[in-house]
């Protein structure tokens, strides 16, 4: 089974990579990304279906805070019927999505402002170093710099300093992260294409 | 009851379980998070169900030609050994399946990487010394030199080899110690520039809620 594992993973990865690089191997290239965009649909509602097991046996076990997960299961079984029967795009299912999606995460955003403030305070009192120091002050010059001040806009602010630190400054460190972040995942996809990593299993 | 009442019902009674958590983590806020979680599944596996399986796989395969159903045992069965994940005693059926997901991902991912950042990157931040374009030669210059600082030194903070040093600890080369020091830097400017943004989006957040309370309190 490992040996299969290892087998389908490189040779499916190398078809759509090399499917880039050869218009001859496109045609294929997309049967397997079609079969593969089928997989993920399974593997979400596989996703799913475990997160209705672990609930499912933290409710008949009676563990504490199973009342919660019987509203879980309870929420996600009306939703996934209404959105099997309706279809998601139904303004009925758009209603639920309006009444309970969008304001829980609109919310959860606007507690954000709370924490991260109280998270700018505690970096202060715990790690008082000099790229805490530099991190905070930036963070706050900007805030304040992009601000609408009473007394009218500071010409030496909104059109110097800020656009300088934020598109040379910060560019600087974000193109840096961005290139980082991309050379990970180019040394990550191809450990896996050679069989060097195997996250799907095959140890 | 109109559906417009009751939707902005449920807005107000889930906004406000949700800003509980202000006074702590309380019965009120984990209810509407589980709900919220139960409510989120469920739409994902509809979209999954409804505009990925149905159109992709079991339509065709009951209406398809015999080419079209051909093609499509491959993923039928890889996904019937999916399926197998989510029990255990079969779980090890699924791997096969894993392999496939996992392989075309790390295949997708290299391309994006290539084409979709480092190639642009690395044009962009060389096009910065490119003065046939530029208005102002000193200032570009100026500004390219800061950029490639910038990512030069980034990427070397990152640089974690090390060697062991004669009193036993751990220590990276003085001169990668003295560039990642400048790299910490610039991180410090960048990560300062994402919170602030973030910060942003967060208090817009913040203020449409509580625009969201006043209207539905007829005050807006």
């Amino acid at each position: 089974m490992r040996t299969v594992a290892v087998i389908l993973a490189v040779l499916t990865g190398l078809i759509v990579l090399l499917g880039y690089f050869f218009p001859v191997l496109s045609g294929v290239q997309t049967v397997v990304l079609s079969w593969t965009i089928i997989l993920a649909g399974t593997a979400t509602v596989v996703g799913v279906f475990s997160l209705i097991l672990v609930h499912f046996n933290k409710v008949t076990r009676r563990e504490k805070g199973s009342v919660y997960s019987v509203l879980l299961l309870m929420a996600l079984f009306v939703t996934f019927i209404f959105g099997i029967t309706l279809g998601p795009d139904d303004p009925n299912m758009q209603l639920l999505v309006n009444a309970i999606i969008v304001p829980v995460e609109s919310t959860l955003m606007a507690l954000l402002a709370v924490t991260l403030l109280y998270a700018g305070v505690r970096l202060l009192r715990r790690r008082t170093d000099l790229m805490s120091v530099i991190f905070l002050l930036t963070a706050a010059f900007m805030l304040f710099a992009s601000a609408t001040l009473p007394f009218g806009e500071i010409s030496l602010l909104n059109n110097w300093i800020r656009p300088w630190v934020q598109q040379v400054l910060a560019l600087g460190g974000a193109r840096g992260i961005l290139i980082g972040v991309a050379l990970g995942t180019l040394t990550t996809g191809l450990r896996i294409l050679f069989g060097a990593d195997r996250p799907y299993g095959g140890k | 009851m109109s559906p417009d009442l009751i939707v902005g019902a449920l807005a107000f009674l889930f906004t406000l379980m949700i800003f509980s958590y202000l006074i702590g983590d309380n019965p009120l806020f984990r209810v509407a998070v589980y709900v919220f979680v139960g409510v989120s599944a469920g739409y994902v596996a509809a979209v999954a169900f409804r505009q990925v399986l149905l159109p992709n796989l079991l339509y065709p395969l009951v209406n398809g030609t015999t080419t079209q159903r051909a093609l499509l045992a491959t993923p039928l069965l890889l996904s019937g050994l999916l399926l197998m994940k989510a029990w255990a005693p079969l779980s090890r059926l699924g791997t096969p399946s894993m392999a496939v997901l996992v392989g075309v991902s790390a295949a997708v991912a290299i391309g994006g990487a290539v084409t979709g950042t480092l190639l642009p990157q690395i044009g962009v931040t060389i096009n910065m010394f490119d003065l046939r374009t530029s208005t102002s030669p000193f200032t570009a210059l100026f500004n390219g030199a800061f950029i490639l600082a910038g990512v030069v030194t980034t990427l070397v903070y990152f640089h974690f080899g090390a060697r062991t040093t004669a009193d036993g600890s751990v220590r990276r080369f003085g001169l990668i110690e003295f560039i990642a020091f400048i790299g910490s830097i610039f991180l410090a400017f960048t990560l300062g520039v994402l919170f602030a943004g973030v910060y942003s989006a967060a208090l817009t957040a913040l203020i449409e809620r509580l625009y969201f309370f006043g209207t539905f309190f007829g005050l807006g």
